[in-house]
């Protein structure tokens, strides 16, 4: 198969823990694919070690055929990835547009895809000219993935992007990543293994810095054993 | 409009008791010491912001407390003062300045170097520092031997003071001739690009466990080819250029004073976090020691090249007209003879002191506001204070943007202390005096609120004046009949004292956001 992130073995330390302890992860090309695990596995650190924001001590991670391992995060992303963090991380000093805007690699960016953001989050449109600060979460949530929508990237690393919303706002969100999807891959880490089984085509299950399972997300729904066991979720 | 009332109430009334204390102090005074003072308060707010607005930027984005950039104000006045009273000894220092930075503009190409030399875990240790080892000894032995024609602190007749005495009478002292006698030139100055980039490619090799890749192209060599061009330019054409300098009318001599002190702060700083506070952004007390302790090597070194006696920078022939109408009094009058001083309300303002500082004051605030506002970079920067981590993760390049902001703000710390040298004059303690003003200025604006350090400095200045003025004339305390006169030390405890008032009301300070 053709895989559009290659994550071999990575093992990860945050000052002297050692955070992630051999973690494999396979994304096919435009797919959806779910890290799923416990609290504290080490699924953000996974996701933070792929963009570089935390540098894998060992183990390789391939982009499109490049091992980036190892630079630096801005070098990364400048190769096609978008990166979506938990809690969002909206810029509060910046207004919506300017949010926007700074996330263009290439001049023009925002206005080339100014249409198909608002398209996607049309309530962005009319929050255009306030400030971070005054964003609602749900809207908040909406501005971070669109932020990553702004330049060309081919990856889109979505973390969490459930927490904390209302169950309509929930639907609004998934139906969003799942048009986004026919666009880019998408790696999401998500706790609501309900959203993250409607939503994801593959799954990896992270255990306390391992990768333990991998597979596709609709053997695991049948999967019982495995789902009470390392996700503790009926 | 009602809900930003409630929110702000302690920040409105805070600064409305200010605004009332203001009028009150001013109904004590006559018009022209009100005017005096005010602008006089003005002045040292504008040079107060100078160096707030800097350290606030760098602190804000880096979280770095340059506690050298007191010391950085005063480097950029003697600079400044060098270029303006001596440009001779400039002209002679910019070739091996040029070839002592013209490694550094090459150190996008040092990692691709170093992937390709496979060194034992010993030797990894040792090359680096043997090569800056070597790179010091080469300096050591080539710059003492490079003629520079320059001062003698030790030689009262030859001192900076003199120096200075003499300009600010007119004639200029004769400049030293110097040769190349104890050193051949070639030697010299290959000796000098060999030593700078052996050092750089040593400090390249250190603290990178991760090798970073980086990209080379046609523009990673583009500032090695003009600090050579700018190197063997003022080599070749040396005394053409000095003579050139001494022939300028002294208005554009002060301008490139003041834009090579601006350059030298901006590269200085630029160098200094390249080198120095980068390796150390993971600990940051002993950054707070480094920078600390940079600040005591900085008075050390200007003690030591400049002297430890006070002198004065002679000012331009812009604000230094006498004579004929002058003192001027009226603004026409003031533009046909340059006069130095102008009648306002009948009060003796010094014109560069009162008018000019304060204007560039003024227009460094609204620019870097620009800056902020509306340009990408300015972005970057407001989005950076935050979270410099999802920055990055945009694809930005935070650590180029750090290495521009700490340039930038010292490029302003040097701008300061280039424009307080014919006020102030210059001295080693000017940076310390200041500093802690900007400090206190900070504190009562909000630490990183770029409205709140200019807002801080001119509290801080005009509090200070009106203290000073009022030691003068003495204030009459209501309902008696006691003159009550601020002794000096009053002066300092004054900012502190408004500055604990209002962190006691507002602990973020006046423009400061919660954490």
């Amino acid at each position: 198969m053709d895989y559009i992130l290659d994550v071999q073995n990575i093992h990860t330390f945050i000052g002297q823990y050692h955070i992630l302890q051999g973690v494999d992860v396979r994304v096919p090309k435009g797919s959806i694919t779910a890290l799923l695990g416990r609290n504290g596995a080490g699924k953000t650190t996974t996701l933070k070690s792929i963009i570089g924001l935390t540098t894998p001590r060992e183990g390789k991670v391939i982009f499109d055929g490049n091992e980036v391992q190892g630079r630096r995060p801005f070098e990364i992303a400048s190769m096609g990835i978008g990166f979506v963090p938990e809690h969002r991380a909206i810029f509060r000093d910046l207004t919506v547009e300017e949010n926007l805007k700074l996330a263009e690699r290439t001049k023009g960016d925002y206005l080339r895809k100014k249409e198909f953001i608002f398209n996607l989050f049309p309530d962005l449109q009319r929050l255009i000219t306030l400030s971070g600060t005054s964003l609602s979460g749900g809207q908040q949530q909406m501005l971070a993935i669109a932020r990553a929508l702004v330049a060309d990237n081919r990856l889109l690393l979505i973390d969490e992007p459930s927490e904390g919303l209302a169950p309509v706002i929930i639907e609004h969100m998934m139906s969003a990543i799942r048009q986004l999807s026919s666009e880019s891959t998408i790696v999401l880490v998500e706790q609501n293994f309900l959203v993250a089984s409607q939503l994801a085509e593959y799954y990896v299950i992270i255990e306390e810095g391992h990768s333990v399972q991998a597979g596709k997300m609709k053997d695991l729904v049948n999967d019982k054993a495995a789902i009470h066991r390392y996700l503790g979720a009926a | 409009m009602n809900t930003y009332i409630r929110k702000n109430l302690a920040f409105l009334i805070t600064l409305s008791v200010i605004v009332a204390l203001f009028f009150v102090a001013a109904q004590g005074m006559d018009d022209q010491d009100f005017v005096i003072t005010l602008l006089r308060g003005l002045s040292v707010g504008s040079l107060t912001f100078l160096v707030a607005s800097g350290f606030s930027l760098i602190f804000g984005l880096l979280d770095v407390l340059n506690l050298a950039h007191g010391t950085l104000f005063m480097i950029g006045a003697y600079i400044g003062w060098t270029v303006y009273v001596r440009p001779d000894t400039f002209v002679d220092l910019l070739t091996p300045f040029a070839l002592t930075l013209s490694g550094f503009a090459l150190r996008d190409v040092y990692p691709l170097l170093a992937t390709r030399i496979r060194l034992g875990l010993s030797m990894k240790r040792l090359v680096p520092r043997a090569l800056i080892l070597v790179s010091l000894l080469i300096f050591g032995f080539i710059l003492p031997r490079y003629p520079i024609a320059i001062w003698n602190v030790e030689n009262y007749g030859e001192s900076p003071v003199t120096y200075a005495f003499m300009a600010s009478q007119g004639t200029r002292l004769p400049a030293p001739v110097v040769a190349f006698t104890e050193i051949s030139a070639p030697l010299a100055l290959i000796g000098l690009l060999l030593a700078s980039l052996i050092g750089t490619f040593g400090l390249s090799l250190f603290g990178n466990e991760t090798q970073y890749k980086t990209n080379v192209s046609g523009k990673t060599f583009l500032g090695f080819v003009i600090l050579l061009v700018i190197a063997l330019g003022s080599f070749i054409f040396n005394d053409a250029i000095t003579v050139m300098l001494l022939g300028l009318n002294s208005n554009w001599l002060f301008l490139i004073s003041v834009v090579v002190a601006v350059l030298s702060g901006a590269g200085l700083g630029a160098l200094m976090e390249a080198t120095l506070i980068r390796p150390l952004y993971s600990r940051p007390i002993y950054q707070l020691m480094l920078t600390l302790g940079l600040s005591a090597v900085g008075i050390e070194m200007v003690r030591a090249i400049w002297g430890r006696p006070e002198f004065v920078m002679p000012k331009p022939d812009f604000f230094s007209g006498t004579g004929g109408v002058c003192p001027a009094t009226n603004f026409a009058d003031w533009w046909a003879n340059n006069c130095s001083i102008i009648l306002l309300w009948d009060g003796r303002v010094r014109v560069y002191n009162e008018i000019f500082i304060p204007l560039i004051g003024v227009i460094v605030l609204i620019s870097i506001w620009i800056l902020l506002q509306r340009t990408r970079l300015g972005m970057i920067i407001r989005a950076g204070v935050q979270d410099r981590e999802m920055v990055e993760a945009l694809g930005i390049n935070v650590r180029r943007v750090f290495t521009m902001v700490f340039s930038l703000g010292v490029g302003l710390a040097a701008l300061g202390g280039a424009l307080a040298a014919p006020s102030m004059g210059l001295s080693n303690a000017m940076g310390e005096s200041l500093f802690l003003n900007a400090l206190i200025a900070l504190a009562i604006g909000g630490l990183t609120n770029y409205p709140g350090a200019a807002l801080g400095s001119v509290l801080v200045g005009l509090i200070q004046q009106f203290i000073i003025k009022y030691g003068q004339i003495g204030i009459p305390i209501p309902f008696t009949d006691i003159l009550f006169k601020p002794t000096p030390p009053l002066v300092p405890a004054s900012t502190v004292l408004l500055m604990v008032i209002i962190l006691l009301i507002l602990p973020n300070g006046l423009l400061g956001k919660k954490e």
